[in-house]
């Protein structure tokens, strides 16, 4: 069981995708919200600051790589980690994004979860939402 | 320049990268264009759509591939992996995969036209493809509503020039009236007739040009959807080539001077007889007539292995093995059941462009003719087929097997219509005299040659074909395939 404190931001414009993983990440013991759009994220993150993002790339309205961009631009956003996933071979993503972990669609539950908590423990706790 | 003078407009085409629809389509989609694609669940919809996006991709043009409550992305993908057509470095680049199904939920139809318009203006796209119309038809409040929907998505492509597909799945009748305003329909569909299944598509309404009508069958297989235009469709109404007074020869000496001019070139021969009674040796001989000229040959079968054909034919002589290695003749051999007259006649005609066939020799006719569904087809189809030879100047042996092994009647299995379509007419059968089995042949019609009728035995030894002298015995009495000798009534 993971502290109920911990929060992930789940992004993905496939609601099926975007509602089982929150319901796998709900019954893990984190706390999950959810966005559709980078744009929903954003609005997500103005209310919440969760401890790490799980972003799908392919997104209408506001896409994966636009939103760590604004991720990063923002020094209230910079440090959260961010997990990106996309059905396209994620090889070439990270070449593009070094220092960004990717999981490749469809995935593993445990591998997704040994990732997520990976992300977690790296990184200082960021709460304060 | 005066309007008068003005040129009307010529439309720019989208190539589908589909083989053979094209064709079918006048040229392609026509650009800035609103297209429905309609089939049930696993018609291959999905499939096409992607197919079109991956061509129109390597030139370089960018599609959104946008799902409603379709597949997930990543499934549709690992299923697009195995194509010959996928090309993952098209992604996400070129081609982008988003759903809009929480949008068409959240905000209905208004705000999934938002979305299109909104993501294909940030990715600059060329082709749309929206998979899942029939979810967006649901959601739409009325059938007004779903024709204002495809309306201002219609007037979008125009001034935004992009070209859309919306992909659904047949619910009630095929072509709702909503979809009329659309600028074409493809529907895609799988039939099923015994044990058999086969894919067919057919062009249901097509804006700005004539398209090819009625169906026509498709596959699916590693190349993607491949389309194969109806023969009968295709087949040009122009008058044929006229090749005059060339002349073709068998290569049997024997049996050539019973034509002493030689059929005429880029004409048809339909060889009847019972099973054994040398039609397949006739057509190699034929073929390797062709090739002693430098003429290519085609054999196309359904029985006989490739193998043991080039055994037979090199068991009297006929020595094609040489010809094979180096490409002058070509053997397509297909298996008869799982075959499809369709694609059997598309690989045939490819050969013959590509590698300018002038001798043809189709082994097994009926089971071409098997291969249909549809009886009513075969005449028309092989009235095109043999039209579509003789413009490229090929001179086809055909053999067709009759039942009858002995008897007086003389079966044409296949009705009349393809023995009326065929020029050349030659009939062959066994005959069983004072307790020996022998061959016999007749020409029972040639066009534009004169020819000897009489019945001749048909000799085949381990130095090749040989046509004998008039067979003595009454010609009326051999018919039967019971010969007497005259005066012996009893």
């Amino acid at each position: 069981m993971v502290p109920a404190t911990e929060t992930v931001l789940v992004v993905d414009d496939e609601q099926g995708i975007l509602e089982a993983l929150a319901d796998l990440l709900r019954e893990e013991g984190y706390r999950v919200l959810t966005a559709s759009h980078g744009r929903e994220a954003l609005e997500r993150l103005a209310e919440v600051k969760p401890d790490l993002v799980l972003t799908d790339w392919m997104m209408p309205v506001l896409d994966g790589p636009a939103l760590i961009e604004r991720l990063q631009q923002d020094p209230a956003l910079r440090g959260i980690p961010v997990l990106g996933m996309s059905a396209v071979d994620v090889s070439g993503l990270r070449r593009q994004h070094p220092g960004m972990e990717f999981l490749q669609k469809p995935f593993d539950i445990r591998a997704l979860m040994k990732l997520v908590r990976r992300a977690l423990d790296a990184t200082p706790s960021v709460q304060g939402g | 320049m005066s309007p008068s003078e003005q040129h009307p407009p010529v439309f720019e085409r989208i190539a589908t990268g589909v083989p053979g629809l094209d064709p079918i389509l006048g040229g392609g989609l026509m650009a800035s264009g609103v297209y429905i694609v309609v089939g049930e669940p696993g018609a291959g919809k999905t499939l096409f759509a992607n197919q079109l996006c991956y061509s129109q991709a390597r030139q370089g043009t960018r599609c959104l591939y946008v799902t409603l409550l379709a597949e997930s992305h990543s499934r549709m993908l690992s299923n697009l992996r195995g194509m010959a057509f996928f090309d993952a470095s098209q992604l996400p680049q070129r081609i982008y995969y988003v759903s809009g199904f929480r949008m068409l939920e959240e905000q209905g139809l208004p705000g999934l036209l938002e979305l299109l318009r909104r993501e294909m203006r940030n990715h600059g796209a060329g082709i749309l493809v929206l998979d899942g119309l029939v979810q967006a038809q649901e959601a739409a409040g009325s059938s007004r509503d779903f024709k204002k929907f495809i309306h201002e998505l219609q007037v979008s492509a125009g001034l935004s020039r992009f070209t859309a597909l919306l992909l659904t799945s047949s619910v009630g009748p095929t072509v709702h009236p909503e979809y009329t305003m659309v600028d074409g329909i493809l529907e895609l569909r799988e039939r099923t007739a015994a044990m058999r299944s086969w894919r067919e598509l057919q062009v249901r309404k097509f804006r700005g040009s004539a398209s090819l009508g009625g169906s026509h069958h498709f596959r699916i297989s590693e190349a993607g959807v491949e389309v194969f235009p109806r023969l009968e469709s295709m087949v040009s109404r122009a008058q044929p080539p006229d090749w005059g007074a060339q002349r073709v020869r068998f290569g049997v000496p024997t049996l050539d001077a019973m034509i002493p001019e030689g059929i005429a070139a880029a004409s048809t021969t339909l060889v009847m007889g019972p099973p054994g009674c040398g039609k397949t040796l006739l057509g190699a001989s034929h073929l390797a007539e062709g090739l002693r000229l430098g003429e290519p040959g085609l054999m196309v079968s359904f029985y006989e292995g490739p193998e043991r054909l080039l055994h037979k034919a090199a068991s009297v002589g006929l020595s094609l093995g040489g010809a094979v290695k180096d490409g002058r003749l070509v053997l397509q051999w297909n298996m008869p059941a799982e075959c499809n007259l369709d694609m059997v006649v598309h690989a045939m005609m490819e050969d013959v462009r590509k590698r300018g066939v002038k001798r043809l020799f189709v082994d097994g006719l009926s089971a071409m003719v098997e291969t249909t569904h549809e009886p009513a087809r075969i005449s028309p189809f092989f009235a095109a087929l043999t039209q579509e030879l003789r413009r490229h100047g090929v001179t086809t042996v055909f053999t067709l097997e009759t039942p009858r092994l002995f008897g007086p009647d003389m079966d044409v299995p296949l009705g009349t219509g393809l023995s009326g379509v065929a020029e050349n007419l030659l009939f062959m059968r066994h005959l069983e005299l004072n307790g020996r089995l022998r061959r016999l042949l007749s020409i029972f019609k040639l066009r534009d040659a004169d020819y000897d009728p009489t019945l001749r035995e048909f000799l085949i030894t381990s130095q090749g074909i040989e046509v004998q002298p008039p067979f003595q015995p009454s010609p009326e009495l051999l018919l039967t395939g019971i010969a007497r000798f005259p005066g012996n009534h009893s």
